[in-house]
C-alpha cells in the first residue's frame, strides 16, 4: 500500500521519502522548520534501516545468526531480548497461532502464484521445525531445536514505525506521521487540530484508485495476503499458515486494516484476527478492536 | 471485493463519538489495503519478489563471489590464450600475451 | 514476561497485548548497536597463486584487495598484487634433428671495460658483440645452444611485476549505481596504467540490473635488449626504441534474477586496440623447403591494430543447498581468432561451514590468420606472422576443485588446486622433410595452487 498525504497542508509538511524493508516509506512532519522536519525524517529511516538490516533474514545479522547456530544455545542482546518476551507474549495472547518459529513452513509452501501445494507427509515433516514450545527463551539465552528457525517480519516492520516515531519525537515537538510501507503512526493531530489525510492506493497491478483515511492519533497497521497465495484446482490458498497444522488458515478476509494506540500492538491485532480465519470478524468484535476487513 | 458484513464497516459504536479514524471518500472496505505487498515488486512475471531474495543473497550466489580469485584466472588466461575478457575490464594489463 | 489471560475478560487479549507492546517500546530511544549485530564495513580478500608449468615456468603471486564501505552508498577498495616469473618458454622457434644455436641481446656495457662474466642466466654464454665505429658502449649478446630433438625454449626467463589498483562505488539514487577506478602495473620490460568507469541501473524491484562500462588502457613496453625491427635476423644486436599500445574496451551487461534459485548474466564486449602487439621476445623460423632444417631466425610481426569482441553467458543456480555456476563465452577478432570457452563449478555445502567446489573449464581457440608454424624459404615474406603458439589451433582443459571454510560471515578461508592442460596440433598435414618427427605444438601442462583468506570486519 502506497500512501501519500493529499491535503492541502501537503507542500507545507517536510516530507522524507526513501524505501526500506522492500517498501515505500514517508515521513511527513507538519513544521515551519524545514530543515529540522527533514532531519527528524533521516532519524526515522536511519532508524527503519538499523532495524531492517539488525534483523533481517538474509543478510549476515542477529537474526541470520541465531538460524545458523539452531540447536545451541545463544546469548542476545536486550532489544533483540525484548522482541522475543513481545514474541513468547504474542504467542501465549494468541493460543500458539502467532509464531516466530512457523518461517520454516515456507520450506514446503511456496506462495508465488503457482500450483505447488504440499503433500501431507511433507507438511508434517516441516511441522517438526515449527513450535515456539520447542524453543528454549531464558532471557538472555535463547535455544532453537536444530533446524529451526527464527522470523521476526512479523513483528519488525511494527516495531520500526514505533521507535522511529519515539525518535523523531525526542528530537523535535512537531507533529510527525511515520508510514513504512502503509503501516503508520501518529503523533497526535496536526498543528491546526485537524487530522492527517492519508490516500490509499491499491497496488494490485490494476492500478485503482483510492480512497481517504483521516487520522488523528494512534496507529494503524494491515495484515493480508494479496499477493501471496497458491491456486490449485480453482482453490485458493492464502499465505497465512496455521502453526499448529502447517496449513492455510481457512475463511480468513484477504486483508484487515487494525487502529490502536501503537503500531505494534494493531500490527499484531491485525495477524491474530487473521489467524482466527473465519472468526476474524468475531474477535475484533469481542475484543472491541477498531478495525476494518476486506474480503 | 465485498465488503465484510459481520466485520464493522464502522467503528464499533463506542468509539464512533471520539472520531480518532474516520473515513472520507469511497468505501475503505472496498479496497485492498495489501500493506503486506511490497509495491517495488510491480508487474514483472521474472524475477522473484523482494521477500523471495533470500537465497539470491547468498555469497556463492552473487555474479562475481570472489573476484581476487576471477582476476587471478584472467590474468593466467590472457597469458596462456588468445582470448581476453567476457567478465569487465577493470584492472590494469600486462605484458604477458 | 508473565501474561495474564482471561478468557471471559472482554477486550482481554487487547489489552494484555497493549501492556506487552508497551513493554516493547520502554526501550528507551537509543539503542546501543551491539558489535554482532553491526554489518561489517571492511572487508579484506587475500591470496596467494603458486603457478607451475611442468618443465616450463613457475611463478609466485601474493594478491591483496581490500574493500571499505564508507556508509551505505559509498564504498572505497584499493588492491595490491605482486608477481614473480622464473623458467624456460617456449620462443617460436621449431625443433629439430640438427643443435640449433640462438642469440639474443644481454647487456649494454661501456668501450673498455673488461668483460669476466662468460655465463648469462640460463645456462647461456655470453658473446661478445663487435661495437659499432666510433660507439662508446658495446653489446653482450648471450647465446645458447638446443639440443636436436627437444622444443627450443628459451631459458633464464624472469620477470617480477606489482600492480595496484583503486575503486570507487557510489550509489547515485536507489536505482542507480556508479562506478570507477584506475590500475596501475609495472614489470621489468613493461607498464601499463588504466582508468574504467560504468553505471548500473536497476528495474523491476532490483530483479534486473543494465550496466555499462568503458575502460581505457595505455601501456608502454621497454623489452630487454631494444625493440626489433620485424621479420628481420635473430641477432644479438641491441635493438630499437620503446613502443606504446592504447586500449579502449566497452562492456554491455544484464543481469536478470529469473527466478529466487537462478540468477542469469549476458554481457557483450568489444575492444579496440591500436600500438605495438608484437611479441618482441619471439621469432618464427625460416625453414629449407626440403629438409625442413631452419634456416633463418626472423623475428616475428603482429598487426598494430586489433579489434575483439565476445559475449559472456554466466548463470548461478541454488540447488538444495548447493550452487551451480555456469557459463559459456564466445569470442572473436580481426586477427581470425575465434575461442569458445565453457566452465562448470558445482558448489557441494552439505553444511555452512565448508563446501567442495569441483570445476571443470574447456576451451577451443582458432588459429590468427597470421599463425605459421614456421615459414618457407625462397616464398615471399608475409607482411605479418607469428609461431607464438598462444595464437595456434588448440584445446584446453581445466579440471580443479576447490575447498573452503567460511566462518560466520566473518571469515573464509579456502584452497584451490588446478591442471591445465593445453593441447594442439604438434603434427600438421603438409609439414616439411624433418619437421613431420617434430611435435611442432609445445604442449602446455601447468597446475596451480591458490590459497585465499578473506576477513570481514
Amino acid at each position: 500500500m502506497s500512501l501519500r498525504a493529499h491535503s492541502a497542508a501537503e507542500r507545507r509538511d517536510a516530507v522524507t521519502s526513501f524505501t526500506a524493508m522492500a517498501s515505500p516509506c514517508s515521513v511527513l512532519v507538519d513544521t515551519e522548520d524545514h530543515d529540522l522536519g527533514l532531519e527528524a525524517g533521516r532519524i526515522v529511516q536511519a532508524e527503519a534501516l538499523r532495524i531492517e538490516a539488525k534483523f533481517s533474514r538474509y543478510r549476515p545479522s542477529v537474526v541470520t545468526h541465531l538460524n545458523r547456530h539452531a540447536g545451541q544455545p545463544a546469548e542476545v542482546d536486550s532489544e533483540t531480548a525484548d522482541l522475543l518476551d513481545y514474541a513468547a507474549a504474542c504467542h501465549a495472547l494468541s493460543d500458539g497461532l502467532f509464531d516466530i518459529t512457523a518461517g520454516a513452513l515456507r520450506r514446503v509452501w511456496r506462495f508465488d502464484g503457482s500450483a505447488e501445494v504440499p503433500t501431507e507427509g511433507q507438511v508434517r515433516e516441516a511441522l517438526d521445525y515449527v513450535g515456539w514450545h520447542r524453543v528454549t527463551w531464558d532471557r538472555p539465552m535463547l535455544t532453537l531445536a536444530a533446524g529451526m528457525e527464527i522470523d521476526l517480519g512479523g513483528i519488525g516492520k511494527e516495531y520500526a514505525v514505533d521507535r522511529g516515531l519515539a525518535l523523531a519525537q525526542a528530537r523535535m515537538s512537531a507533529p510527525v506521521l511515520v508510514n513504512l510501507g502503509g503501516d503508520l503512526h501518529v503523533s497526535g493531530p496536526r498543528r491546526d487540530g485537524s487530522p492527517w489525510r492519508v490516500a490509499i492506493e491499491d497496488v494490485n497491478c490494476t492500478g485503482e484508485a483510492a480512497g481517504l483515511l483521516e487520522l488523528a492519533r494512534g496507529a494503524l497497521a494491515t495484515s493480508g495476503d494479496a499477493h501471496r497465495h497458491v491456486l490449485k484446482a480453482g482453490v485458493r490458498y492464502g499465505h497465512i499458515l496455521n502453526p499448529s497444522t502447517g496449513w492455510p488458515i481457512e475463511g480468513a478476509p484477504r486483508s484487515v486494516t487494525v487502529h490502536a494506540d501503537t503500531c505494534s500492538e494493531a500490527g499484531l491485532l491485525a495477524k491474530v484476527a487473521l489467524l482466527r480465519g473465519a472468526g476474524c470478524e468475531e474477535f475484533l468484535k469481542s475484543e472491541r478492536v477498531r478495525a476494518w476487513c476486506v474480503r | 471485493m465485498n465488503n465484510c458484513e459481520s466485520c464493522s464497516a464502522n467503528p464499533p459504536a463506542e468509539s464512533k463519538a471520539r472520531g480518532w479514524v474516520r473515513r472520507a471518500g469511497p468505501a475503505l472496505g472496498a479496497l485492498a489495503v495489501a500493506a503486506v505487498a511490497a509495491s517495488s515488486a510491480g508487474c514483472a512475471t521474472l524475477g522473484a519478489k523482494p521477500w523471495d531474495h533470500d537465497l539470491l543473497a547468498e555469497h556463492a550466489m552473487q555474479v562475481d563471489p570472489y573476484p581476487l580469485e576471477t582476476r587471478v584466472d584472467a590474468h593466467i588466461y590472457f597469458s596462456k590464450e588468445a582470448s581476453s575478457g567476457g567478465r569487465s575490464f577493470a584492472g590494469g594489463g600486462c605484458g604477458c600475451n | 514476561m508473565r501474561v495474564q489471560l482471561k478468557k471471559s475478560d472482554p477486550a482481554g487479549v487487547r489489552r494484555a497485548l497493549a501492556a506487552a507492546a508497551a513493554g516493547l517500546l520502554a526501550g528507551g530511544p537509543v539503542r546501543a548497536q551491539s558489535p554482532q549485530s553491526d554489518p561489517p564495513s571492511t572487508t579484506v580478500d587475500s591470496a596467494l597463486l603458486v603457478y607451475h608449468e611442468v618443465n616450463r615456468v613457475q611463478a609466485i603471486e601474493p594478491e591483496v584487495n581490500v574493500s571499505h564501505k564508507i556508509d551505505d552508498d559509498r564504498t572505497f577498495s584499493f588492491g595490491l598484487a605482486a608477481g614473480s616469473l622464473t623458467g624456460a618458454t617456449p620462443f617460436g622457434a621449431v625443433p629439430s634433428t640438427l643443435p640449433q644455436t640462438y642469440v639474443r641481446p644481454y647487456k649494454v656495457i661501456p668501450l673498455g671495460t673488461p668483460v669476466t662474466v662468460t655465463s648469462a642466466s640460463g645456462g647461456s654464454t655470453v658473446v661478445l658483440i663487435p661495437p659499432a665505429t666510433g660507439a662508446k658502449t658495446r653489446t653482450l649478446g648471450a647465446s645458447w645452444v638446443v639440443p636436436p630433438g627437444t622444443y627450443p625454449l628459451e631459458h633464464g626467463f624472469y620477470d617480477r611485476r606489482l600492480a595496484g589498483n583503486l575503486g570507487w562505488e557510489q550509489a547515485l539514487t536507489q536505482w542507480l549505481k556508479l562506478d570507477g577506478g584506475v590500475a596501475y602495473s609495472k614489470e621489468h620490460d613493461y607498464r601499463s596504467e588504466s582508468a574504467h568507469v560504468g553505471l548500473a541501473r536497476d528495474f523491476n524491484g532490483h530483479n534486473t540490473t543494465l550496466s555499462a562500462g568503458v575502460n581505457y588502457e595505455s601501456d608502454l613496453s621497454f623489452p630487454i635488449g631494444g625493440t626489433p625491427t620485424p621479420l628481420t635476423e635473430m641477432s644479438a644486436q641491441w635493438k630499437g626504441p620503446n613502443t606504446s599500445l592504447h586500449e579502449t574496451d566497452a562492456v554491455l551487461g544484464l543481469t536478470q534474477v529469473m527466478n529466487r534459485r537462478w540468477l542469469s548474466t549476458l554481457s557483450y564486449s568489444f575492444s579496440e586496440l591500436h600500438g605495438y602487439q608484437t611479441d618482441p621476445y619471439k621469432v618464427i623460423s625460416v625453414v629449407d623447403p626440403v629438409t625442413g632444417q631452419p634456416t633463418q631466425q626472423l623475428y616475428e610481426n603482429r598487426p598494430d591494430s586489433r579489434r575483439k569482441q565476445s559475449i559472456f553467458f554466466d548463470n548461478k543456480i541454488h540447488v538444495a543447498t548447493d550452487v551451480i555456476a555456469a557459463s559459456l563465452r564466445g569470442y572473436e577478432d580481426d586477427w581470425g581468432v575465434k575461442s569458445v570457452t565453457a566452465d562448470l563449478r558445482y558448489r557441494w555445502q552439505p553444511d555452512p561451514d565448508y563446501y567442495v567446489e569441483p570445476h571443470l573449464r574447456y576451451y577451443r581457440q582458432g588459429a590468427a590468420n597470421f599463425f605459421h608454424n614456421y615459414l618457407v624459404s625462397g616464398a615471399a615474406l608475409p607482411e605479418y606472422a607469428s609461431a607464438d603458439s598462444r595464437l595456434a589451433e588448440f584445446h584446453a582443459q581445466t579440471y580443479g576443485v576447490k575447498v573452503g571454510m567460511p566462518f560466520d560471515e566473518t571469515y573464509e578461508v579456502y584452497m584451490r588446486v588446478e591442471y591445465y592442460d593445453q593441447h594442439g596440433n604438434g603434427s600438421p598435414a603438409g609439414a616439411i622433410g624433418q619437421l613431420q618427427q617434430q611435435n611442432l605444438f609445445p604442449d602446455l601442462k601447468a597446475y596451480t595452487l591458490l590459497l585465499g583468506f578473506t576477513y570481514a570486519f
